[in-house]
């Protein structure tokens, strides 16, 4: 025991790259854009209330400094243009009420092209909105201090028909790009940096995310399914061909100093690549899933949480869930410690302390369906090339911290079979205004 | 085992330290000369006073004969404002009340006037109206239209985007108080009154009026002055209907009171068919449920809002709980509700506060 503790400490003052990164970095500068005047302010705030069926709201090539929120109320057809990302850009640093920047509510409405800064609460939100494109749109925060910036950036809520394209989303304090409790998703071509999680994806159904870029985040890629909520569970989701990279940010949900609180993003451990929570019929395939320091992907029940976990029709399992044809790199960084996902990989797992991993899954399962989890109850398939290589870690963690026990055997969760189905080929079709 | 995970943090609290390398208009509405409007019922009209809902100087805000006062049994908090509303129903035409609900004519008009004085305890000495917000049911439904007072008091002008005013004024503890008044964008109105992405009112429910009131006639139950007024019908008694406490009541029991304020200043968001219905959390009166209720459930989309909480109301725990620490608030983003209030509601704090104070832990 005591070499090992010397050898962490040398361990430790070698690489200092053990930190928790942190990033500021910015696509670009909005301060040089000339500014719109208080005529054009109004205007605009106008023209989203006052915009008709099939109308265009267009954004000038301006610095905004907005004092009211811009929303947009049941309106259809509408498409809100901007000039460029680094051109138009929308400030909502000195809004003084209001839950969101942007607001929309509506049917078939297509947002691209300009950038939103500084909301104190979510950039875009929408809600019970059947089609909704968000295209090259970039939200983010420009506080030095990331603990004040907002939630989530891009926030389609209760919606149908979700398709980010090329978007990019930075340093907000929970999800860059967050669905929640929607239906068909298309999450593509974007980049997610800077954020507490890069991209989530939360009690919804049929969902693609692929050819998208999540690095520098706490966490990069999240399926949860959290309990309570009017949409009670979501299964179908696929995530591939994106970078995974880097997710080794600092978890900035909550001050530093202060431990996690109710928010489950609060919990999530820097270096965490992709983590399912209570997520059912995910496919993981071709993702690039690199230098993430805790763990490449973490499958994991809601009961590690810690948190009240009963809910009508929700289920706290993960189940029937496929990972296979990514690649992993690990490096040399410790895990995290500051949050206890952290703590319990960086001690329990079963290659050895502080050692990174590369897939983890807390090994939570329903004793009603099987007396022993080696029957692979919750239908875990894991079919990655060289896994013997890799680092796998199965916890056992179901009688209480006391008797934490880890295992390094995938072999239960192999040659097993998961069809997860998910059809989002009539989005595409709805795009073109 | 945990003491070995112990040393194993003590030894990394220089590595994490040394990683600390980063750390961090007031626009005044001017009486604009505006051209003479004609009430030619083309709604909504320009000014104010288009409408004529009022005898005398506009300012005194004296009912015509065609409108009559309401008032709900518990007021939402706006930033201490004192307000005085009335509703307009189309001549020969009713209010209907069918399966608990009030179901409007189109052309209904509700008035409702925000103004200060300048010492609270004196309601009525010195007032100044800084807005007045017309619901008008049109064909397409309930739509809504800020008014901005101008500083002569002589009218107030339809303005879509809203607007900002500075309000100063004794509060009821006799301490001087400066408060930037926000006047809600048109399309903002509808971030409390939407009942299904519809815009809905708030405070003209049944369960809101179905109390007593002072009128010009006498203390009667309002919904029955409506009868008798001739807007109403289908109303039978008032005993077959709900009805909320004033919260303001110490009267009544706690619970009763704090139902009653939580409903009439959350539920229009945070009921199922609210915008808040994404948070799972459902503030109506009569909500039974503890988890919809918060009770021990963690938010979902709370951000900064959870504070270093893990649950909307903790029992016997104010100090722990996100509901209190969310109302106790005035910081965008964190503070409850989202519009409609710059500064704390102290009271009503204290009263949310001794109700989870009060629950079993």
């Amino acid at each position: 025991m005591k070499t090992s503790i010397i050898y962490l400490f040398i361990f430790s003052f070698l690489f200092t790259s053990a930190c928790n990164s942190r990033s500021n970095e910015q696509t670009f500068d909005s301060s040089k854009l000339p500014r719109a005047s208080e005529e054009k302010i109004e205007k605009l705030v106008e023209d989203f209330i006052m915009v008709e069926d099939g109308g265009t709201i267009t954004i000038e090539p301006l610095f905004y400094d907005l004092k009211t929120q811009l929303i947009l109320d049941n309106k259809k057809n509408v498409k809100i243009q901007g000039a460029g990302m680094e051109e138009s850009v929308l400030s909502f640093r000195n809004l003084k009420s209001g839950g969101e920047g942007v607001k929309i509510v509506g049917e078939n409405i297509l947002i691209e092209d300009f950038s939103i800064e500084d909301a104190p609460g979510d950039g875009i939100k929408s809600q019970h909105t059947d089609g909704i494109t968000f295209r090259k749109l970039n939200v983010t925060w420009t506080n030095g201090d990331k603990s004040k910036n907002g939630t989530y950036a891009i926030y389609p809520v209760q919606c149908k028909n979700v398709v980010i394209d090329g978007c990019i989303a930075s340093h907000s304090k929970d999800a860059g790009i967050y669905v929640g409790q929607s239906e068909n998703i298309i999450v593509k071509n974007s980049l997610a940096f800077g954020n507490v999680a890069g991209i989530e994806i939360e009690n919804c159904d049929n969902a693609e995310v692929y050819d998208n870029m999540a690095r520098d985040n706490a966490g990069g890629i999240l399926v949860f399914n959290l309990p309570g909520l009017p949409k009670s569970d979501g299964h179908g989701t696929k995530i591939y061909n994106n970078a995974v990279i880097d997710n080794n940010h600092e978890n900035f949900a909550t001050p530093l100093g202060d431990g996690p609180n109710g928010n489950t993003v609060t919990m999530i451990p820097p270096g965490s690549g992709i983590i399912l929570l209570a997520a059912k019929e995910v496919e993981i395939f071709n993702n690039q899933i690199l230098r993430n320091k805790t763990t490449g992907v973490a499958i994991a029940s809601y009961q590690i949480t810690g948190f009240p976990a009963e809910a009508p029709n929700w289920s706290p399992y993960s189940h029937d869930i496929y990972v296979h044809d990514n690649s992993y790199e690990r490096t040399l960084k410790l895990p995290d410690l500051t949050r206890e996902l952290g703590q319990l990989i960086s001690v329990y797992n079963a290659h050895g302390k502080a050692k990174t991993q590369d897939i983890i899954y807390d090994g939570i399962w329903d004793k009603e369906i099987s007396e022993s989890i080696e029957s692979n109850p919750m239908k875990i398939c894991i079919q990655e090339k060289g896994i013997e290589k890799m680092h796998f870690t199965r916890f056992y963690l179901m009688d209480g911290e006391d008797k934490i026990e880890s295992f390094k055997d995938y072999k239960h969760f192999q040659g097993c079979n998961v069809n997860v189905s998910t059809d989002v080929s009539s989005l595409t079709s709805l795009l073109p205004l | 085992m945990k003491r070995r995970l112990f040393i194993f943090l003590l030894f990394l609290i220089p590595v994490f330290n040394s990683c600390k390398e980063n750390s961090e208009s007031k626009q005044l509405t001017q009486s604009t000369p505006l051209a003479e409007e004609i009430a030619d019922g083309k709604l909504p009209y320009k000014r104010l006073s288009t409408y004529a809902f009022f005898e005398g100087e506009i300012k005194d805000l004296q009912p015509n004969q065609s409108i009559i006062p309401y008032e709900p049994a518990s007021s939402l908090f706006t930033d201490y404002a004192l307000k005085s509303r009335f509703i307009s129903v189309p001549e020969g035409q009713k209010v209907r009340l069918e399966n608990g609900e009030l179901n409007f004519p189109t052309g209904t008009v509700l008035i409702k006037n925000f103004y200060y004085s300048s010492d609270l305890n004196k309601p009525e000495v010195d007032k100044r109206i800084i807005e007045t917000r017309l619901l008008i049911n049109t064909e397409e439904g309930w739509e809504a239209f800020p008014y901005i007072w101008n500083e002569e008091q002589t009218d107030a002008l339809l303005k879509v985007v809203g607007g900002e005013k500075e309000v100063k004024f004794f509060d009821l503890e006799g301490e001087e108080q400066v408060i930037n008044y926000l006047i809600p964008n048109k399309n903002q109105c509808k971030t409390c009154h939407n009942k299904s992405e519809d815009l809905a009112p708030i405070g003209v429910k049944v369960k809101h009026l179905n109390n007593e009131k002072e009128f010009e006639s006498g203390r009667k139950n309002q919904l029955e002055f409506w009868q008798e007024r001739g807007i109403l019908e289908g109303f039978s008694r008032k005993d077959n209907y709900p009805a909320l406490v004033n919260y303001q009541d110490e009267s009544q029991a706690l619970s009763e009171r704090a139902m009653a304020y939580l409903d009439i200043n959350c539920s229009h968001c945070h009921q199922e068919e609210g915008p808040a219905s994404t948070s799972g959390l459902f503030l109506e009166f009569d909500q039974k449920d503890p988890m919809k209720l918060g009770v021990m459930k963690t938010p979902v989309a709370a951000g900064n809002g959870a504070g270093t909480f893990d649950f909307d109301i903790l029992p016997g725990k104010a100090n722990k709980s996100i509901l209190t620490y969310r109302m106790n608030s005035t910081e965008v983003g964190i503070a409850m509700p989202e519009l409609g209030r710059t500064t704390v509601h102290k009271e009503g704090v204290k009263l949310i506060r001794e109700w989870i104070n009060a629950m079993n832990e």
